[in-house]
């Protein structure tokens, strides 16, 4: 059973096909990143633009790619939010124009959901590194999904049976990446660019605060910013803005980068343990454009090592936005007949 | 008028007192730099209207959130809007904000300077002063009609 998925949530245009909820047969992403690096985030608006202008030729090539055709499938799955709302109106109305012209039922899909079943592609075990678990896992499972709009854990007993545990009460782990890097100078995005220099700095040159929150899984990280905001301040001395900041010398940036990165990924990890603990749940996945990050993947994996967990983590490239994990869960969907409508709106703000 | 804070708990106080004092229509501009507040007190303030606290996340993200608040025992929409993202007053004109400032809801916009002057809007601006220290600056509520805080 072919499904061809769409996702436009963000700020990357993604079609893919996927077979029987696990078989990545094409999985297109056209990424728009240097269309936003100029401006050091996401413009919503030119990110729709340039959905506008990619959709057709990705979903062209994610068909040509698994060798199928819009008639051969089965359904036609799109992302409808939680998101940027005209990025998702792009999808939302090319899926059901798709659907309405070629009589092929639609399925609608959240987006965290989708980030949910991306450990069920095929992709998702084997081609991981050593000491992660392959295939997709049982239930029940914990789900960090950790990006730059969500950080959340969740309680996954089925497909449908989804419980939130825990999630930001303010910046996702992700955005605080994004805020970090702008106020060191290291542009957007973010993640990578601390990443890389996170491996030459020290992680114990800066004590940054763990926020921890005992008592519930909530996560909190815009401390942790203002945090980095303030040692800056110190360091160079300077009530002045943010710009004026980055006259720093490289060997402190990289310490800077290594010590907030070191202070995100503990506080990722330490909750996820207590969450798997707290929970009785053996089996743990992640997901979004976080879970991409080497040191958060390398710590989560000596974690479960360690408290004998089964840690299921997909590569990068299906940890962030992709449309096959959108495919993924429309599968359960459809066959369990949940079928949308042509008056299927996007919704930027959509809670699991 | 001016406030000091010495914490997110009192800035989150600040903006709770704020907020009991919002009707429909209402529009608040926040300023102040990154790690000054405004997020704190977007949660006072929606905490005022009856929205659990925790539900109010950063919406750089997504740059509109929409809840469901309540005034009088009436529903009123909240709109939490943050341009920390946006670059240029070129961009704003298409992303619709327009339909939510001054309608049938409270609007509370993050990161205001992006926008230039919003009319009859109550505007608060955060100064960090030391590290947990922040001066609170608000204006425009005689001009909105109510009494001071």
């Amino acid at each position: 059973m072919l499904i061809l998925g769409i996702d436009t949530s963000c700020d990357d245009t993604s079609a893919s096909v996927v077979e029987d909820g696990k078989r990545i047969l094409s999985n297109i992403v056209s990424s728009q990143e240097d269309i936003h690096k100029k401006y050091g985030g996401i413009v919503p608006e030119l990110a729709s633009r340039r959905h506008i202008e990619m959709i057709w030729p990705v979903v062209d090539e994610a068909l040509k790619s698994a060798n199928t055709k819009l008639d051969e499938l089965s359904a036609v799955a799109v992302c409808y939010g939680p998101g940027l709302i005209g990025s998702l109106l792009v999808g939302c109305s090319f899926a059901k124009s798709v659907c309405f012209s070629k009589g092929i039922p639609l399925v609608s899909v959240n987006h965290i959901e989708g980030h949910i079943f991306s450990s069920f592609l095929d992709e998702g075990g084997p081609l991981v590194d050593k000491g992660f678990a392959q295939g997709a896992p049982e239930f029940p499972f914990i789900s960090l999904i950790v990006s730059g709009g969500h950080t959340s854990l969740y309680r996954v007993d089925g497909f449908r049976r989804y419980k939130e545990l825990g999630r930001t009460r303010d910046d996702a782990a992700g955005e605080a990446y994004d805020k970090v890097a702008k106020l060191l100078g290291l542009g957007y995005p973010g993640g990578p660019a601390i990443d890389r220099l996170a491996h030459e700095g020290n992680p114990a040159a800066v004590d940054f605060p763990r926020a921890y929150l005992p008592g519930d899984f909530d996560f909190s990280f815009s401390g942790l910013k203002t945090a980095v905001l303030n040692f800056l301040r110190t360091k160079v001395g300077s009530r002045k803005p943010n710009a004026e900041l980055r006259t720093l010398n490289s060997e402190l940036v990289k310490d800077i980068c290594a010590s907030f990165q070191q202070a995100v990924v503990d506080v990722l990890v330490r909750k996820t343990e207590w969450a798997a603990k707290e929970e009785k749940v053996r089996r743990v996945t992640i997901s979004g454009g976080v879970g991409a990050n080497s040191a958060l993947r390398r710590e989560l994996a000596l974690m479960a090592k360690k408290g004998g967990l089964q840690l299921f983590i997909p590569p990068a490239a299906l940890c962030t936005d992709n449309a096959a994990m959108i495919a993924a869960a429309a599968y359960h969907h459809f066959i369990t007949h949940d079928i949308a409508g042509m008056e299927l709106n996007p919704v930027a703000y959509l809670p699991l | 008028m001016k406030l000091l804070s010495n914490g997110p708990e009192e800035t989150f106080r600040c903006g709770f007192t704020l907020g009991k004092r919002l009707g429909k229509g209402d529009t608040v501009c926040l300023f102040g730099e990154l790690g000054a507040g405004k997020t704190t007190f977007v949660k006072g303030i929606a905490s005022a209207l009856g929205i659990p606290e925790r539900k109010i996340t950063s919406a750089s993200f997504t740059i509109i959130a929409e809840y469901t608040g309540t005034v009088n025992k009436a529903t009123v929409p909240f709109y939490h809007i943050d341009l920390y993202r946006l670059q240029g007053i070129a961009e704003l004109d298409s992303i619709g904000i327009e339909e939510y400032i001054g309608r049938d809801g409270i609007s509370v916009i993050e990161w205001a300077e992006r926008l230039g002057e919003v009319e009859g809007s109550i505007s608060v601006t955060f100064t960090i002063v030391a590290e947990d220290k922040r001066e609170i600056t608000i204006e425009g509520m005689d001009e909105t009609g109510r009494n001071n805080l």
